[in-house]
């Protein structure tokens, strides 16, 4: 009964090849990063020139977008460190999902910040000028070991799941095969393997913390370590972070939705998930607007000179529209829907997901680029079109070709190992078997 | 049809009549045209002129007006000292160069003239100058003891000038210091004043120099001038470069101790835990092999 049950999940969850749906959506991703790649080779060509930075804004979208990626990145905390340490079982079928999304999320960051030195040899000049002072060299260190232990993280509890993929070969083509045994062939199933690998993962699940907070906090501190209006503040690195862990769930609820829906996951990614994510999702939203109110609140209530003007601005001037819909759609309207229990069903849960993601996009577009118009020393005879910012052509489509990147690379990760860990649903629906039979 | 052509001409009385009101509105406003002289250490001679207009009920400093300042009582070419545009706080000044020394040698007192010309919003403006020449020295004694003296050239010859109250100070970054709580001496018979440095521990340059002042400003018949002198009364001022100290503004490599410590035990820390975990993969592949 137990080997037809095993055979059971594990010809579910096994990785599968892509449909039509599947195929237009990875061609859509290439087309994307393309177009994207396209553009990256005309700022080569042309400079930074290309892009609508000047001298008032020096971070534009790229920025944002890096905010964004590393935020994102979080959930991998979140979902694998943070509640397998506090013994969540319901989040197993969830952990690949995060770490994965964790992975691609950090090296697209990495990477759209090397878009954005202009010449990417200048990454170089980081290593042999760097100082330790800067947050910024604080940065890549917390980013690179951020990665390390993300991968490892994703690694380790694949070591079983590999073991079995390479069993079921008529489930594979050749390719895959090589994958997988490069990656696994040393796996034989020994509980010495075993013990050293739950070892390992706890090791990772604690060091993960400390390190993800980090990230985001150090991220935080690129801004606040900078005197502007909007970014000289004392509270950034809680803001960020608890910011980073909303977009993450929202970004694991709607991954959640859609392997669910195309691979036909129902029994393994069910409603219970949602409807626990859903919970999660509104005490972070509730949270993060939380600090949201105090971020605006305490400078809006002194209104001191060039504060007011950046508030002003973002209140009710040229950033107004922008900011108030990110201020909606990442907080207030997921929080409404995910309250009810009907807001907390599969499709629902993956509006409000959507809705969250898309908004702390924005949001993060909202933290860089106001403060920069708004400089406490304002420069001189400056040309009309610096005090203003609308990214060009080749700036959108770096953005989104990333954007496409991050999401081809979670898919192809999908269509090579299982977005479910076989092994530990196996053995949790054995244990879980055991329980009610005894 | 009468009636019509009653309207028409209405019209254009109107028109006529709003014309003339607008231009009664658009009328020119005056230029207020202010001019100095100063004379620095008997060696700098030049001209300062201030242009403003009330508009509004209120006087406004005038930027970008056109001068052209002459010496003696008429504004021919030949009589030309400089032209200058006036910047942002409606001020400009002009150099009495040394092309015009015979004309400047021929009397000891000079008339200077400043005009203006005819824009689009002002009218043509004037004004002029006349001073007499005069000049400060200044010198020091035993005891800290500044003495200086106003002349003023009078017949060719230069006669010591009695009605004026002068100021004696030391220069600083932001303006002129008092030497004791005197601000300014009465001048005696011989044109001279005393004034007792009393201040003590002022910074100096890296030899301890500081520049003594003395000046008459703005009087009505000798303008603004002025003497200066150095003399080592001050402290030295020692430079010390912060350049190789540690700190977080420092140059690379030259962070905090603190801070190195952190940061390298929190990285040393964390890669520890990483190198470990790669052993331990290695750990898993050779029992794999076994």
């Amino acid at each position: 009964m137990e080997k037809v049950a095993r055979q059971h999940i594990i010809e579910d969850l096994l990785p599968q090849k892509f449909g039509k749906q599947g195929r237009l959506w990875v061609a859509s991703l290439i087309i994307l990063c393309l177009i994207g790649l396209f553009a990256y080779i005309r700022q080569l060509s042309k400079g930074l020139v290309v892009t609508s930075m000047r001298d008032y804004v020096s971070w534009g979208i790229y920025i944002s977008n890096f905010v964004f990626f590393v935020a994102i990145s979080l959930v991998g905390s979140l979902i694998t460190a943070v509640l397998r340490l506090s013994d969540v079982n319901w989040s197993t079928p969830l952990t690949r999902i995060a770490e994965i999304i964790a992975v691609s999320a950090i090296t697209f960051a990495g990477l759209i910040i090397v878009v954005d030195m202009g010449r990417p040899d200048r990454f170089y000049n980081l290593f042999i000028h760097g100082r330790l002072q800067s947050p910024i060299v604080w940065d890549v260190i917390v980013i690179t070991t951020y990665l390390i232990i993300s991968c490892l993280l994703l690694y380790f509890p694949l070591l079983p799941d590999l073991k079995i993929m390479m069993e079921f070969k008529e489930k594979s083509n050749t390719f895959l095969l090589k994958i997988y045994r490069f990656m696994g062939n040393y796996w034989k199933n020994k509980p010495e393997q075993f013990r050293i690998s739950e070892k390992a993962i706890n090791i990772l699940s604690i060091t993960i913390i400390p390190v993800a907070f980090s990230i985001h906090t150090v991220t935080s501190w690129l801004f606040a370590t900078t005197y502007r209006p909007g970014w000289d503040s004392t509270n950034f690195g809680a803001y960020f972070i608890s910011g980073a862990f909303l977009v993450g769930a929202g970004g694991v609820v709607v991954a959640m939705y859609v392997f669910r829906t195309h691979y036909k996951l129902e029994k393994y990614i069910k409603d219970e998930h949602f409807d626990k994510m859903g919970k999660v999702l509104v005490m972070l939203a509730l949270l993060y607007l939380y600090f949201n109110v105090n971020e605006f609140l305490v400078p809006a209530f002194k209104m001191k000179k060039p504060e007011k003007e950046h508030l002003i601005d973002l209140f009710t001037g040229e950033f107004a529209p922008i900011f108030w819909f990110a201020i909606l759609t990442s907080m207030i309207l997921p929080i409404i829907i995910l309250l009810f229990k009907k807001g907390r069903k599969p499709k629902a849960a993956f509006v409000a997901g959507i809705l969250v993601v898309i908004g702390s996009w924005f949001k993060r577009y909202i933290i860089v680029t106001p403060t920069l118009l708004h400089p406490f020393l304002p420069m001189r005879d400056v040309p009309a079109n610096y005090r203003h910012y609308y990214p060009s052509w080749e700036e959108w489509a770096i953005a989104i070709g990333s954007l496409a990147g991050a999401l081809l690379v979670i898919t192809i990760f999908a269509r090579i190992f299982p977005i479910i860990p076989i092994h530990e649903t196996i053995t949790e629906t054995e244990e879980h078997e055991n329980t009610h039979s005894l | 049809m009468k009636i019509h052509i009653h309207y028409r001409f209405l019209l254009i009385l109107l028109m006529m009549v709003s014309y003339v009101v607008h231009a009664q509105d658009a009328e020119k406003n005056t230029l207020l045209l202010g001019l100095k002289y100063n004379n620095h250490n008997n060696q700098e001679q030049y001209l300062h002129a201030q242009v403003k207009s009330k508009i509004n009920g209120k006087f406004q400093m005038i930027e970008g007006i056109k001068l052209k300042c002459y010496i003696s009582d008429e504004t021919v070419d030949a009589n030309l000292i400089g032209q200058a545009i006036t910047n942002g706080k409606g001020e400009a000044t002009i150099l009495i160069p040394a092309s015009v020394q015979d004309v400047w040698k021929s009397s000891p007192s000079q008339t200077f003239i400043i005009t203006s010309g005819k824009t689009i919003e002002y009218d043509a403006s004037r004004s002029d100058l006349t001073i007499t020449k005069a000049k400060i020295k200044i010198d020091t004694a035993e005891g800290r003891i500044i003495n200086a003296n106003i002349l003023a050239l009078v017949d060719s010859v230069w006669t010591p000038v009695k009605d004026a109250d002068m100021f004696v100070g030391v220069k600083r970054l932001g303006g002129n210091l008092n030497v004791n709580e005197t601000e300014t001496y009465p001048i005696d018979s011989l044109g001279a004043v005393a004034a007792e440095f009393k201040l003590e521990a002022i910074p100096g340059d890296k030899n301890g120099n500081i520049v003594l002042i003395a000046g008459v400003y703005e009087n009505d018949s000798y303008g603004t001038v002025t003497a200066e002198m150095s003399v080592p009364w001050g402290e030295k001022t020692v430079y010390v470069s912060n350049y190789d100290e540690r700190s977080l503004f420092a140059r690379r490599g030259k962070s905090p101790l603190w801070l190195e410590l952190m940061a390298y035990s929190i990285v040393a820390g964390v890669w520890g835990v990483l190198i470990y975990l790669i052993i331990q993969i290695r750990k898993i592949i050779k029992l794999g092999v076994e």
